[in-house]
């Protein structure tokens, strides 16, 4: 609180500590933003988990600090943004001094159930100014308020405000300046109406009933709405966007845009990154000597750099749907649609849009879970988000598909069986997400059904800076707090990959490789196709490229990366996999892509990129013929290449994934549970496939 | 005793009483359904639930289990 002169007048060195509060939906955000542009501090408020917006402005030389609370409907404590909310309001918030002067947010359109959140402001007793906003939509529907009358009746300055225009501004900020001097809001009667509505119901019923009382008296004569001739706007779209036929055939229309605009829009700019990184790569590869420093740089760091600047093209397309269709209202009707389904599995509607944008890249979903405001529901959407098969699990399922599941058809001849087992990869991750759901909602997030009264807003055009603003937030925050832990790990996983490193074992293991294929030929019948595949090896070590691969090889198989997998081995060996899976599985923490060039390496392949033609059919050719050491056993049968992929599907192979949960939920608790169940689940799962695949035959 | 989540589609009702006083039946009366109000049953989601509901001038959309907890009038 700040100290007042003598005369009762504030100087204007100290600060004005304002804070800002309204229901949801009320353009309380682009109101921050016209007042204070971008908020100079975003973090979260002590020990809970909602978020920390403070802005600061200067009006007539006065320097405003605006504190942005988090949009709710009543300041009753069920929550924590409500009980933040009241802290901050008696200056009992650590770290936050007590304001001078509240700004409460009321919607033109809504008056009714704004005022409620306004009534409850007013008894707390500070300097309150009411900002009404929307003004534009409340003309449009012929909605007039009287905003004297109601000024006089409230005892609070009320402002016509129109934000993107900036229209009321000023007017809202010499109103709040001179409020904590010369305003001392009468205290608002409620007794009386206790008292008469004493007629049986609860006390939460009889205090609601008062305060809606209290409002409607306040409210009489002050609005004077011009009944629309037809059915007004609001009501024909909704008819068709809430119905059932057409509402679920433009909700589903909706969806896939949104969705494969991610996938397939967003990929040429993901290509154009990777491809402009790798020519960074390249440039600065001939620039430097051979050696540590150059394969730090190259393989660590823009590795790493161009992991992280590659999502950007996803997160922003996704943040730009989602603050079009939260700004014009389309989201709610969405959640609305969708709220049966994800109900019966413990979520609820909002979780839709995180859930299927994840099904692209989890990382934009978790962060589009943003959108929930019930803390348990975003917790458990966050949680099994990385469950929906993400594009980048999409080249293993191809690849092994496509290499060991045989192409026989399934009943009609188009539908083939490698296309179905794709499919039921997909389907895994949705089934088990609905379980893991069902079983938290159980056990670990039990509790009280958590309500779904969610408010319809009124159909408007989102406003373009605030869709700037969203985007611009979300971009900047996931380059800055998870780019630097995700560079972070690509440079240690690059130096466990790397060392250590020795020319002469390298060169040994590279001489014994050799004796090895060569013994190998000798098991093999002359007329057996393989040997074909073992001559081709042999014959590859005597070209200068191909020694170079087995090199490479042999270096990661001796790295500690390498050392990991063997030691992993027996862990692995149930689910059917030799050493080389197990090492791919942990070289490809960072990123999942990375396992089929982990793959293709410690086949000496060299670093071929799994993606082009010659690659893969290499990398496929490698993997028919690879058999366990010492034997002819074939390593990669059916049941083993379905294991494989039941543990992509299902594990948490994504650094970046974990980094951008412990932002999104503000503590690393969360990325380790992830992280832990999922592998638990992925091993599991591996695990009956291989088993009950193997005693199956298949 | 009619409850909210009888009410057929495009049918109004008054409230007579919210039961509870758990956070849900807060939240239903804190965003205007208290007893006395006029409200208006819109429609409900393609499988039925959860509902629309016009009251106090604006929308609301709340799920069955949640309307059971209200009792009208019509």
């Amino acid at each position: 609180m700040n100290t007042h002169s003598a005369d009762g007048t504030l100087s204007p060195r100290d600060p004005l500590i304002v804070a800002l509060l309204g229901n949801p939906n009320t353009g309380k955000s682009t109101l921050f933003s016209a007042l204070a542009g971008i908020a100079t501090r975003v973090g979260n408020y002590p020990g809970v988990t909602v978020e920390e917006k403070i802005g600061q402005f200067t009006h007539h030389n006065q320097v405003i600090k605006l504190i942005d609370l988090p949009g709710t409907y009543s300041l009753f404590p069920k929550s924590p943004d409500e009980t933040v909310a009241v802290n901050v309001l008696r200056g009992q918030m650590p770290g936050v001094p007590l304001p001078d002067c509240v700004i409460v947010v009321a919607d033109a359109t809504n008056l009714e159930r704004n005022l409620y959140l306004a009534s409850q402001v007013l008894e707390i007793g500070l300097p309150t100014v009411i900002a009404l906003t929307l003004c534009d939509l409340a003309d449009e529907k012929g909605i007039v308020i009287d905003t004297a009358l109601l000024a006089q009746r409230l005892g609070c300055p009320v402002v016509r405000v129109i934000a993107p225009t900036h229209e009321g501004i000023a007017a809202l900020c010499d109103n709040v300046i001179a409020a904590p001097a010369t305003l001392h809001p009468s205290p608002i009667t409620l007794d009386r109406d206790f008292a008469a509505a004493n007629t049986g119901h609860s006390l939460p019923a009889r205090e609601a009933m008062a305060r809606y009382a209290w409002i409607e008296r306040q409210l009489s004569g002050v609005i004077t709405k011009t009944p629309p001739a037809s059915r007004s706007f609001d009501e024909r779209i909704d008819a068709v966007l809430t119905h059932r036929g057409w509402g679920t055939l433009i909700f589903i229309a909706t969806m896939l845009l949104v969705f494969t605009s991610i996938f397939w829009l967003a990929t040429p700019l993901m290509d154009l990154i990777s491809s402009g990184m790798d020519g960074l790569a390249t440039g600065v590869e001939s620039l430097l000597p051979p050696g540590a420093i150059r394969s730090l740089i190259v393989n660590g760091v823009l590795a790493g750099i161009g992991g992280v600047v590659v999502f950007l093209p996803q997160i922003a397309m996704l943040f730009f749907f989602v603050a079009i269709l939260e700004g014009c209202g389309y989201l709610s009707r969405a959640a609305f649609l969708m709220d049966r389904l994800l109900y019966g599995v413990g979520l609820s509607g909002k979780s839709f849009i995180p859930l299927l944008s994840s099904f692209a890249c989890a990382i934009p979903g978790i962060m589009a879970a943003r959108t929930i405001e019930n803390r348990r529901d975003r917790l458990l959407t966050i949680l099994v988000a990385p469950l929906m098969s993400c594009s980048a699990r999409l080249p293993v399922y191809l690849l092994l598909c496509g290499a060991f599941v045989p192409n026989v058809a399934v009943g009609v001849p188009w539908l083939r069986l490698p296309a179905l087992v794709l499919a039921a990869m997909y389907a895994v991750g949705v089934v088990v997400a609905a379980l893991v759901a069902l079983v938290l909602t159980q056990t670990v997030f039990r509790g009280p059904p958590q309500p779904f009264v969610m408010e319809l807003p009124g159909w408007r055009w989102p406003r373009a800076s605030v869709v700037w603003e969203r985007v611009r937030e979300a971009s900047w925050s996931f380059l800055q707090n998870a780019g630097t832990l995700i560079v972070a790990v690509s440079i240690v996983v690059w130096a466990l990959a790397s060392y250590p490193y020795s020319q002469q074992l390298i060169e040994a293991e590279v001489d014994a490789d050799r004796q090895k294929l060569v013994w190998r030929l000798s098991q093999y019948p002359p007329t057996d196709p393989d040997r074909v595949e073992i001559v081709d090896q042999l014959a590859s070590l005597e070209t200068a490229d191909g020694l170079e691969a087995a090199r490479r090889g042999a270096a990661q198989r001796q790295s500690f990366l390498g050392r990991a997998g063997r030691f992993i081995e027996p862990v692995v060996k149930p689910l059917g996999w030799d050493w080389r899976i197990g090492c791919a599985a942990i070289a490809s923490f960072p990123a999942r892509e990375v396992v089929l060039g982990t793959l293709g390496v410690i086949y000496n392949l060299g670093e071929i990129d799994p993606g082009e033609e010659d690659g893969s059919t290499a990398l496929v050719r490698r993997l028919r013929a690879a058999t366990w050491d010492g034997t002819n056993r074939k390593v990669y049968t059916l049941p083993v290449a379905l294991s494989i992929m039941i543990f992509f599907a299902l594990c948490a192979q994504c650094a970046s994934t974990l980094v951008v949960i412990a932002q999104e939920t503000n503590s690393w608790v969360w990325p380790v549970v992830a992280f832990t169940y999922m592998t638990l689940l992925a091993w599991l799962g591996a695990f009956a496939t291989y088993q009950i695949g193997s005693a199956f035959d298949l | 005793m009619l409850s909210l989540q009888e009410v057929a589609v495009g049918a109004s009702a008054r409230v007579r009483d919210v039961a509870g006083s758990d956070p849900t039946s807060l939240r239903l009366l804190e965003m205007g359904l208290t007893p006395g109000v006029k409200v208006r049953v819109v429609g409900t989601a393609p499988l039925g639930d959860p509902l629309e509901l016009e009251l106090r001038g604006y929308r609301l959309s709340i799920r069955r289990n949640e309307a059971s907890r209200v009792a009208v009038t019509q």
